[in-house]
C-alpha cells in the first residue's frame, strides 16, 4: 500500500513550521529548496496539503520522461530527470505538485557557491539588490542523494522542475514535517495504521449496527 | 565549543533548546524534551532562526561617526572614552536627567540589572526604560493595581493539563506564541472549551468553540457584559469576593450598565454569545484567560487589563492550577527586564523609586544616592529631546526607528541629540543614526539568565565564541562606570552580577542560583531560598500581592467616543476607556498591526535566516473581499495605506480573516514600515502606552511600478549605508586581527 503524510486540521495552528522544516531538510540534501507541502488557509480551517502518493498516480502516468516513478510504496520524482513540462501538476487531483524555478538566491550557484546571498523580494519579480550574505551550509557529501545529477546542481534555478513530497525517503527518522510540527498535526499513514484503523472501525460497526444495517 | 542548552531568543514563551555546533557555528537546533514549557517542541523561529549569529553583517568592532557622516572603526578604549567624556559633560551642564537609557528585553537579566544600576547609581537618573512600554505596560499597571503583581499568574503547562475553559482575548496565539498555542490544542483534545475574542478570524478562532468577533478596541464592554451575566445569574463566587476582595459593589454597579443586549448593539456580537461566554467561563472548574497586544496597545490598555482581572477575581478563577490571568509576553526576557528594574518608576523587584524605604535599601546596596523622581517613559523621550530636555540617549539593542510609533517623529528627534550611543548586533536602522556604535555579544555567544512569560528563570548559555570584539552590555556599562569614577561594578562574569541581584532582592531571587538552574528546568520566582520550590502559581488561596492582601476590583467604563459625565460621576475613581482615533470620511478604514509566525519584530534576526525569509518574504496586508471589490483589487495586487502620520505600500491579501473596513499589517519589514502609520500621540494615562492597534486610514490601489518606487524610497531612507558601514567594520576588524574572525 502507498504511504503518505496527512494533516489534522483540528490540530493545525498554521504556524508554517512544517514548510520551514521541509525547505531546510531538502536544501541540506541538495534538492530544490522549496516547500513540498503548503499550509492552506480557508476562512474556517487551516492545514498543510501535500502529496497523497496515490497507488495509481496520474502524475506517474503522464510524465513523458519517467521522472516520476512508484518506488518504496511512494511516488518519487527525480528532479534531475524532470523536464519541467508541468503535466503532472495539471493532472494532480490534490494540487500537490508545484512547478518551481529554483532561482539562485545569490551570485553563485546554490549548490556549489560558498556564499548565499538573500535580498528582499521585489514587486514584479525583479532581482533585488542584495543586502545580506550568509555562509551556505553544504550538505555532507554522503548526504547528497545519488538521484541528484550534477547537471541539475549546475542548472538549479535556471529552469523549472516539478517539486513534490518525497517523504524525506533518505532519512531514517522519516518526514521532517511530522517531526517538527509543534502540535502533532501531521502523521505518516502506512499500511499498518490503516489496517489498524479499518479493523477498529469494523468492530465499531459491529457494535453500532449488529444487524449489519 | 560543545553543544549548549539554552533558551530561544524570540518570544516570551521561553522554549528550551540545544544548539548543535560545528566548529564555531550553530548548524542545527534541537528541542528540549525535558522542558516543562515546550515539551520537545519548537516553532519555526526556534528551529531556523539562528543564521543571524554567523552573519558576516554582524557588528564586530566599535565604530564612531566621522565628520563626513560615515562610520570609522575605533577601538573599545577610544569609543568608551568618548562616550564617558560626553556623558560627564552633559551631566555637569544639564543634569543627569538629560541622559536617557533604553535597555532591552532582548538581553539578559544580568545586563538589564547592570544597565539600570548604571542609570540610577552612576548617572543619577531614573531615565531608563525598555520596549515593554510598547507592549505590556498595561499589564504591569493593570495587574499591579488589581492583583498586586504585574505578571502571568500561572504556568504554561497548566493550560494543557488543568484548564477546562481557555479564554483567548486579544492574543494571536498561533502566530505569536505557537508553543503556547500547542498547549491550547492539547487542552482541546482533553475536552477543554476554547473561547476566542478577536476582531480577526485568526488561526485560534478556527479552533474556537465560541468566537466573539469584537470590534477592535471594544474589549471593556465585552468583558463588562460577561460580568453582567455572571453577576445577574449569581455565578460569581460571593464567599471568595467577601473574604479576598475590595470594591465589588462599585464593580457590580458599573457592569449593571452593560447588559448583553446593549453591548450587542455596541459591538455586533450576538447577545446570546455574550451570555454563553460568561456562563462557560464562570462555571468552568478552572478557566484561564490568555491575552496580549490585542488588549494592551490601546489608550485604555490598563482598563482592558483591569477588566480581565476583575472577571477572573469575581469568578474565583485565579490562584489554582489552570485558573489564572495569563499575559503572554512578547519577548524572550521582557518579564526579566521589567522585574530587574529597567523601568523609570521601579527598582529591581518592582519597588517604587518614590518609596523612601525602597530607595534607602538600594542606596545602601549600591552605595550611592538615588533619585526619587520618576524617569521619562520611552514614549515621552522624542518630545523631551525636541524640547531640549534630553541630550543623550544610550540605546542598548533596541531599534526604535522601526518599532516606535510614528517613526518619522522619532527620527527628527534623534537628529537633535548630542550623543546617541547604540549597542547592537547589527547596524540597525537606529544604529545608522548613532554617533557611537558598539558591537554587542548577542544570543548564541551570550551567557546569563532570561525570565519567560510564566516567571521562569532559565539559564542562557553560549554555543559559539563571541564574534570579533563583541562585548556583553554588563561589560560595557562596567567599563563606562569605571571611567566615570564609580567603584561598585567590579563584575567579572554574569554570575557575579546575578549573585549581587540575589543578595539585593533575596525575596524574589535569593534561592535561584546558577548551580540550581543547571540542575532544574528553571525556577519560577518569587523564590527566596535555595530550598524554596519557586512559585508557579501566584495568589494561591486568595492571598493577593497587594499591600492589603486583597484584590482591588475597579469599575471600568467605556464608550467609543466618550463616557457620559453622568455615568462617570457615579463612581469615585473609575477607569474610563474610549477610542482615540476613530474612522471618519477622510480616513474610513481602521489599520491595525501584528506579527506573523515566521518573523520577529523588525526582522534584524529572522530576516537573516534564508528559510524564514523564504516562508514570509514580504508584507501581506489583509483586506476584506468587500473592500477589495470596491477598490477593484485582486488578491496579490498592491495597496497604499495612508494615515495622518504617514503612508506605506504593501501587497494585499484579500481574505475574510478581517472584517470590512479593517486592514491588518505586520511591522516586520523595512520595505513596509507599518509603524509610520501608527499613532504616538494618544497615550494610556496610567502607563503611557500608545494606541498602536488603531489608526484611521485610507486605502488605495496602486500599480506594481508605484509599489517598486516606494520600496526604493524606503531603501534610501532605511538601508542606505547599512551594508557599506558593516563592510567597513568587517574589513577594519580583519586588518587588525588577520583572518582569525
Amino acid at each position: 500500500m502507498n504511504r503518505f503524510v496527512i494533516a489534522d486540521w483540528e490540530k493545525c495552528i498554521g504556524c508554517n513550521t512544517c514548510m520551514a522544516g521541509c525547505v531546510d531538510v531538502h536544501e541540506r540534501a541538495g534538492l530544490a529548496a522549496y516547500p513540498r507541502l503548503h499550509v492552506t488557509r480557508l476562512e474556517n480551517a487551516t492545514m498543510p496539503l501535500q502529496c497523497r502518493n496515490c497507488d495509481d498516480a496520474p502524475c506517474e502516468k503522464v510524465c513523458p520522461v519517467r521522472a516520476i516513478t512508484f518506488e518504496d510504496r511512494s511516488v518519487q520524482l527525480n528532479e534531475s530527470v524532470c523536464i519541467g513540462c508541468k503535466l503532472c501538476a495539471l493532472v494532480c487531483p490534490f494540487g500537490a505538485i508545484t512547478p518551481h524555478g529554483t532561482k539562485p538566491r545569490g551570485e553563485e550557484s546554490l549548490a556549489y557557491g560558498h556564499v548565499l546571498r538573500v535580498g528582499p523580494p521585489m514587486p514584479q519579480g525583479e532581482e533585488s539588490p542584495l543586502y545580506g550574505t550568509y555562509p551556505l551550509m553544504l550538505p555532507e557529501p554522503d548526504l547528497r542523494p545519488d538521484a541528484v545529477h550534477p547537471l541539475l546542481q549546475w542548472l538549479i534555478g535556471e529552469r523549472t522542475v516539478a517539486v513534490k513530497c518525497d517523504l524525506c525517503h533518505w532519512r531514517p527518522q522519516g518526514p521532517e514535517c511530522v517531526r517538527v510540527c509543534p502540535t502533532d498535526a501531521l502523521r505518516l499513514v502506512d499500511e499498518d495504521n490503516v489496517t489498524e484503523l479499518i479493523e477498529k472501525r469494523r468492530v465499531q460497526t459491529f457494535h453500532d449496527h449488529p444487524a449489519g444495517g | 565549543m560543545p553543544d549548549a542548552k539554552t533558551v530561544c531568543p524570540y518570544c516570551g514563551t521561553g522554549c528550551s533548546m540545544r544548539l548543535i555546533t560545528k566548529g564555531n557555528q550553530i548548524v542545527e537546533v534541537e528541542a528540549d524534551r525535558e522542558s516543562p514549557v515546550n515539551e520537545g517542541n519548537l516553532c519555526l523561529k526556534g528551529y531556523f532562526g539562528f543564521h543571524h549569529v554567523a552573519s558576516p553583517a554582524r557588528l564586530t568592532t566599535p565604530m564612531m561617526r566621522r565628520e563626513d557622516g560615515r562610520f570609522a572603526p575605533a577601538g573599545w578604549d577610544a569609543a568608551l572614552d568618548v562616550v564617558a567624556r560626553k556623558l560627564a559633560d552633559i551631566k555637569r551642564e544639564s543634569g543627569p536627567d538629560a541622559i536617557v537609557i533604553f535597555s532591552t528585553a532582548r538581553s539578559t537579566n544580568e545586563e538589564n540589572y547592570v544597565t539600570q544600576k548604571f542609570a540610577r547609581a552612576v548617572l543619577g537618573t531614573n531615565n531608563v526604560d525598555h520596549c515593554a512600554r510598547l507592549c505590556h505596560a498595561p499589564t504591569t499597571s493593570g495587574l499591579e493595581m488589581t492583583l498586586g503583581a504585574g505578571a502571568m499568574t500561572n504556568t504554561i503547562g497548566e493550560l494543557s493539563r488543568h484548564s477546562d475553559v481557555i479564554f483567548i482575548c486579544g492574543s494571536n496565539t498561533a502566530e505569536c506564541h505557537p508553543i503556547v498555542a500547542s498547549h491550547v490544542i492539547k487542552a482541546k483534545a482533553r475536552g477543554a472549551k476554547l473561547i476566542v475574542a478577536d476582531p480577526r478570524k485568526n488561526e485560534m478562532v478556527k479552533h474556537a468553540d465560541l468566537w466573539l468577533g469584537v470590534p477592535i478596541g471594544h474589549d471593556i464592554p465585552l468583558l463588562n457584559a460577561m460580568m453582567h451575566v455572571i453577576i445577574k445569574e449569581g455565578l460569581h463566587k460571593a464567599d471568595f469576593i467577601r473574604e479576598h476582595t475590595d470594591g465589588f459593589d462599585d464593580l457590580a454597579r458599573a457592569v449593571a450598565n452593560y447588559p448583553p443586549e446593549r453591548v450587542s448593539q455596541m459591538t455586533g456580537i450576538p447577545a446570546e454569545d455574550l451570555v454563553k461566554a460568561g456562563r462557560w467561563y464562570a462555571n468552568a472548574g478552572a478557566a484561564s484567560t490568555l491575552y496580549a497586544m490585542g488588549v494592551t496597545q490601546f489608550t485604555c490598555g490598563t482598563g482592558n487589563v483591569v477588566s480581565i482581572a476583575n472577571l477572573a477575581v469575581i469568578t474565583g478563577q485565579i490562584g489554582r492550577p489552570g485558573a489564572g490571568v495569563c499575559p503572554l509576553r512578547g519577548q524572550n526576557n521582557i518579564q526579566g527586564a521589567g522585574d530587574l528594574g529597567a523601568v523609570p518608576n521601579e527598582f529591581p523587584g518592582c519597588y517604587k523609586v518614590t518609596d523612601d524605604a525602597a530607595r534607602a535599601r538600594f542606596e545602601k546596596a549600591w552605595n550611592s544616592p538615588l533619585s526619587s523622581k520618576i524617569g521619562l517613559r520611552l514614549t515621552e523621550v522624542p518630545a523631551a529631546i525636541l524640547d531640549g530636555k534630553v541630550r543623550a540617549v544610550i540605546c542598548d539593542g533596541e531599534n526604535p526607528m522601526l518599532t516606535d510609533p510614528s517613526t518619522r517623529h522619532f527620527a527628527r528627534a534623534v537628529e537633535k541629540l548630542d550623543l546617541l550611543m547604540v549597542t547592537d548586533i547589527f547596524l540597525s536602522e537606529t544604529a545608522r543614526r548613532a554617533h557611537v556604535v558598539l558591537p554587542a555579544c548577542g544570543w548564541g555567544g551570550r551567557k546569563g539568565t532570561f525570565i519567560n512569560t510564566e516567571r521562569r528563570v532559565q539559564r542562557v548559555r553560549a554555543a559559539v565564541r563571541a564574534r570579533g570584539e563583541t562585548k556583553a552590555a554588563w561589560w560595557i556599562f562596567r567599563s563606562l562606570s569605571e571611567r566615570l569614577g564609580f567603584d561598585g561594578m567590579r563584575y567579572r562574569s554574569p554570575e557575579d552580577v546575578w549573585n549581587e541581584v540575589r543578595t539585593v532582592v533575596p525575596e524574589q531571587w535569593g534561592g535561584v542560583s546558577y548551580a540550581r538552574l543547571d540542575k532544574e528546568p528553571g525556577v519560577c520566582h518569587p523564590c527566596p531560598t535555595e530550598d524554596h520550590p519557586g512559585t508557579p502559581i501566584l495568589h494561591v488561596g486568595g492571598r493577593f500581592a497587594t499591600p492589603s492582601g486583597r484584590a482591588q476590583l475597579k469599575p471600568v467604563l467605556f464608550d467609543p467616543v466618550e463616557v457620559p459625565e453622568s455615568e462617570r460621576k457615579a463612581f469615585a475613581s473609575p477607569i474610563v476607556g474610549h477610542i482615540a482615533e476613530r474612522p471618519d470620511a477622510d480616513y474610513p478604514f481602521i489599520f491595525t498591526t501584528g506579527r506573523v509566525a515566521a518573523h520577529y519584530h523588525t526582522g534584524n534576526m529572522t530576516r537573516r535566516s534564508p528559510v524564514l525569509e523564504q516562508i514570509a518574504p514580504e508584507a501581506l496586508f489583509e483586506l476584506n473581499p468587500e473592500d477589495a471589490r470596491d477598490l477593484g483589487l485582486r488578491d496579490g495586487e498592491y495597496i497604499r495605506v495612508t494615515t495622518r502620520r504617514g503612508s506605506v505600500v504593501s501587497k494585499a491579501w484579500v481574505t475574510g480573516r478581517v472584517s470590512p473596513k479593517l486592514v491588518f499589517g505586520t511591522f516586520h519589514y523595512w520595505e513596509t514600515p507599518a509603524n509610520e502609520l501608527t499613532n504616538s500621540e494618544n497615550l494610556d494615562p496610567y502607563c503611557f502606552i500608545p494606541e498602536f492597534k488603531i489608526s484611521a486610514a485610507r486605502v488605495v490601489k496602486i500599480t506594481p511600478a508605484e509599489a517598486q518606487a516606494s520600496v526604493e524610497a524606503q531603501r534610501r531612507y532605511f538601508r542606505q549605508d547599512v551594508e557599506a558601514a558593516a563592510i567597513i567594520a568587517e574589513n577594519a576588524y580583519l586588518q587588525s586581527h588577520g583572518d582569525a574572525a
